[in-house]
């Protein structure tokens, strides 16, 4: 058996309970240096996990006779793990220099490698039962690290995470219940799990099914009408947190999405339902609307989290679509957006830890302050917008080809068109930052200029990010060639 | 011989209680040992009865006819007498530390005592009159427990619940009087004793008066409009309301209910008909119902009762599926709920004792001073929400995959109101768990120190009770196997 690939999962669970219990370090420099040891390890026992354990199959125990607890490293979980393993070591090396200015740290780091765990089992899980399960773990550890600061404000959006997360999971265990008497396997699989002779009828039921799971996850995602949970938690977090919650915690909501639609109830069943209609409106208004909230918002942690509400939407379209280059695309996107997301949350938090300024209006000049943080800025949010030779521009190419490509009426020219609008709120909303922080215009005073530029434990990591990030861009066949292989099979 | 044990079970423990008053006790702890050695012998004698179990009835007396107080042990009372036997040791021990502070607690141990023995009968009771005898012995027995602090609300509080419960068995009393005409006989005969050459074209007035007799037991059962008794009762000692309204008088209820459906009317003449509607929308509306007081009230241990209240709605929604899974549903949450509640009625318990804290909002920053009793209570709310890998997700599994399989329309309604609880619950538990470990930035300790758990007669039962939840969470099987072939009648 191949309980090897289990080690990604436990060790960071293990290791964060015991730095939880463990009382306090003698000192600072202590609790960093086991931190980062696990963190670097547990990400080491992720990729020999990733490297050996391709298609490797574990059936850990049944909790009754129909639910097992199973775990499966198929290749659509893969690319969801890369990247949470990046964002997770980076951002916690990140949080070694900012975590300084806040309390609990060890609270902090204990509950950053459970959820680490969490994420990764939620990216191994074999079937719907492991996937529900973690789902679950996930919401109520991640709730934590929204919670860290302790503040009234904090405590209100941790709870509101909760309990919007949560009325998710609950859509999703409707669905999941009608699936499981309805389906063979609950096992994710290639095409459709459901069972011909059961579902001959029901389809109208099934179909209510399959659309409670979608709103479910996508509460996760953050798609409208479900969305106000996000720009609420995700600044609250301190910004290494909120670099993992919005790069990767709401990708689990659109991992959950596509397993739910391409592994159990297979695209066939659902294309030109009204459940895809309607997911795709849904999905269309969200990119729109987060667009534009995030162009009117001030508090740049609150500006990049409505961001994050209409780029991961950009990757619900794409998957609503259900056509070959659409899928590539939202699955390159969940790729490009996790850099790009992380890298710009990392600046927002290097920003305030620096200069204690939250505001967009605040940050003039800050690019002669600190010229490295910000080219990093700019660039990632070039990739954001979509410029070539970004990723972004990439994945968003691939998206608007599949949707005009898909012959849906209406929708195919309809998506492109939303897609460009919100580009340009995209640069509205992120390059005046870039552009007022390099050039703050004639009657600014120069004299008051400091060199603030962050220490290398923060800027190393934002640098590595931004790189892959550009570097996806530059080379995008590898990866691409990769997801359109193994999409080729779901569809 | 062996069928005389049954009725030294029920005997045993009712000596023991007229006992406690009269011997001299030298000191508090003889007894304790007293009582606690009682106790533990009646509960091997009970699992001694159940695992031996006698095939034949044991008959006490014979009054007219073919009325007779007679015990007989099957799955059902496998089940429920399994249950109390297994939670009330611990009930006693926990009780001592808890009593300790509270008058007349010689008046109370004889009471509390005497309750195992009554509530033993109803689970041994082999036909309609015996359990109604031991039913109406129920009440009569936890009156004084309620009443034990005397003070006015408790006077007023037990005679609303002497009132309830009477009236209620009024109404099932009604339901016997017509079994004994139209049944065959008055035993518990799986499947029902209707005699449907007597009913001839009565039916619509023996579905009358199953309504009425499902609603008289219903009252103990809490089911709304009958459920304002349980939430005043709570001005009991703790060890009650943990034990008796949580889950041995609460749960007689839920259990007659099962009789009398599976049993005395049979599945067979009330599934499809208007009164299968009735009831089950009744107990839909009671989930939703308790559930939300919940939300709403402040005092904690009337919280966890109006939650009480809700989670019996679900067993009884099992029953009123009228399938062998509904029943096997049904039968797994009393089993899990039970243990579930009681361990949050501890926690909230050793609070009150330990702190004279009784309200939520007083609850701020408890957790780091009470760490088990907070993480006991953290584990029991994540159980009752039917968080994945604790003991109530499967019950809750149980019970909808039951409902869908039923395939009522109503019961598809249900589901949705189980989901509806479930998000009320984690409302109302997860708020109070995190105003215990997070109770904000400018939280003043002072309140809050020389604070700490409570000894080892109160924590001993908890910790068995979390083992209980995570056990029946992850390794369900057997015991979900043995609910499934009760209600198929095969013990």
């Amino acid at each position: 058996m191949s309980y090897f690939i289990l080690l990604p999962i436990v060790f960071p669970v293990l290791s964060g309970i015991f730095l939880l219990v463990r009382g306090e370090m003698k000192s600072r420099k202590n609790l960093l240096a086991v931190t980062g040891g696990l963190l670097v390890i547990t990400a080491l026992l992720a990729v020999l996990a990733l490297a050996f354990g391709r298609g490797e199959m574990l059936l850990l125990f049944d909790l009754t006779q129909t639910l097992p607890v199973l775990f499966k490293i198929d290749d659509m979980g893969m690319v969801f793990a890369v990247v949470a393993v990046l964002v997770f070591v980076c951002a916690g090396f990140f949080s070694f220099e900012y975590m300084k200015h806040e309390a609990h740290e060890r609270r902090y780091y204990g509950f950053y490698l459970i959820v680490f765990g969490i994420l990764m089992a939620l990216c191994f899980a074999g079937n719907l039962v492991t996937f529900y399960l973690f789902f679950e773990i996930l919401t109520l550890s991640s709730m934590t690290l929204v919670l860290h600061s302790g503040s009234k404000e904090a405590v209100m959006a941790g709870l509101k995470y909760l309990f919007y997360s949560l009325c998710g999971a609950y859509m999703v265990l409707f669905g999941f219940y009608f699936l499981s008497h309805y389906a063979n396997t609950l096992s994710f699989s290639e095409g459709s799990v459901l069972n011909p002779d059961l579902t001959a009828g029901h389809t109208g039921l099934l179909c209510a099914a399959a659309f409670a799971m979608i709103l479910g996850f996508s509460v996760k995602a953050g798609m409208f009408p479900m969305h106000a949970w996000l720009t609420a938690a995700h600044p609250a977090a301190p910004a290494p947190a909120s670099a993992v919650l919005s790069a990767v915690i709401v990708k689990a909501g659109v991992l959950g999405i596509i397993r739910v639609v391409y592994y159990l109830f297979g695209a066939s069943f659902l294309r030109d339902g009204w459940v895809q209609r309607v997911w795709m409106v849904l999905a269309l208004v969200t990119i729109f609307m987060g667009s534009l909230l995030a162009y009117r918002e001030p508090v740049l942690k609150k500006r990049l989290a409505y961001s994050t509400v209409s780029q991961v939407s950009y990757i619900l379209y794409g998957l609503a679509v259900m056509d070959g280059d659409a899928l590539a695309g939202g699955v390159l996107h969940v790729i490009c957006h996790s850099l790009v997301k992380a890298v710009l949350f990392l600046c927002a938090g290097a920003l305030i830890y620096r200069t204690g300024k939250t505001r967009v209006d605040e940050l003039r000049g800050v690019g002669k302050e600190m010229p490295c943080l910000m080219w990093c800025y700019t660039i990632a949010a070039l990739g954001l917008i979509g410029i070539p030779p970004t990723g972004g521009f990439i994945s968003k190419w691939y998206l608007a080809a599949g949707s005009l490509s898909s012959g849906i009426p209406g929708f195919s020219w309809i998506g492109p068109a939303v897609l460009l609008v919100s580009a340009l709120l995209t640069a509205g909303y992120l390059l005046p930052i870039a552009i007022c922080g390099f050039l703050p215009g004639d009657d600014f005073d120069y004299g008051k200029l400091v060199k603030k530029e962050p220490g290398g434990l923060m800027l190393a990591p934002i640098l590595l990010l931004t790189v892959l990030s550009v570097l996806i861009g530059l080379f995008p066949n590898a990866v691409l060639d990769f997801i359109r292989q193994f999409s080729a099979g779901i569809l | 011989m062996k069928e005389s044990m049954m009725l030294m079970v029920i005997l045993l423990p009712v000596a023991a209680g007229i006992l406690v008053p009269l011997l001299p006790f030298k000191k508090r702890k003889h007894m304790e040992i007293f009582l606690e050695t009682m106790v533990v012998l009646n509960s091997l004698l009970v699992w001694g009865v159940l695992l031996e179990f006698p095939e034949e009835a044991f008959t006490l007396t014979k009054f007219t006819g073919n009325l007779t107080i007679s015990f007989k042990v099957d799955g059902m009372s496998m089940v429920f007498a399994g249950l109390i036997s297994a939670l009330w040791p611990f009930a006693t021990l926990y009780a001592f530390e808890y009593m300790a502070k509270e008058e007349r607690e010689k008046t109370f141990f004889a009471f509390y005592t005497m309750t195992y023995g009554v509530t033993l009968g109803i689970a041994l009771a082999g036909n309609m009159l015996t359990m109604y005898f031991f039913y109406e012995l129920l009440t009569l027995v936890t009156v004084p427990l309620v009443m034990h602090t005397l003070s006015r609300e408790a006077i007023l509080a037990s005679r609303k619940y002497l009132y309830y419960s009477l009236g209620g068995a009024a109404f099932a009393f009604i339901s016997l009087i017509f079994i004994t005409i139209y049944g065959t006989t008055t035993d518990f005969i799986f499947g029902g004793v209707l005699d449907p050459e007597k009913i001839g074209g009565r039916t619509n007035a023996l579905l009358l008066v199953y309504v009425m007799a499902f609603v008289g037991f219903g009252v103990k059962a809490a089911i709304c409009p009958f459920n304002s008794w349980l939430p005043q009762a709570g001005v009991a000692p703790t060890p009650v309301t943990a034990l008796l309204h949580a889950v041995a008088v609460v749960k007689s209820g839920a259990f007659a209910i099962l009789r009398l459906t599976f049993f005395s009317f049979g599945t067979e003449f009330l599934k499809g008909t208007w009164a299968q509607s009735v009831v089950m929308a009744l107990t839909m509306f009671t989930i939703v119902y308790g559930c939300s007081r919940a939300v709403k009230e402040t005092h904690l241990k009337r919280r966890l009762a109006y939650s009480t209240i809700s989670n019996l709605s679900y067993i009884l929604f099992g029953a009123t599926l009228m399938t062998p899974l509904g029943m096997a549903g049904a039968l797994s949450h009393m089993v899990f709920h039970a243990v579930m509640k009681i361990a949050s009625f501890f926690c909230a318990g050793a609070v009150i004792h330990q702190t004279d804290r009784q309200y939520v909002h007083e609850l701020n920053g408890l957790g780091y001073k009470m760490p088990c009793v907070f993480g006991i209570f953290t584990l029991s709310s994540l159980g009752l929400m039917g968080v994945p890998g604790l003991a109530g997700f499967i019950s809750k599994w149980n019970l909808a995959s039951a409902a869908v399989e039923s395939g009522n329309p109503l019961a598809c309604g249900g589901i949705a109101c189980l989901l509806v609880s479930a998000l009320l619950t984690a409302i109302y538990m997860l708020t109070i768990v995190v105003r215990a470990f997070f109770p904000g930035k400018d939280f003043d300790d002072s309140g809050v120190c020389g604070i700490k758990d409570p000894s080892w007669k109160m924590l001993l039962p908890l910790f068995v009770f979390s083992i209980f939840i995570v056990v029946f969470g992850l390794y369900s099987a057997p015991f979900v196997k043995f609910f499934q072939d009760v209600a198929n009648g095969l013990h």
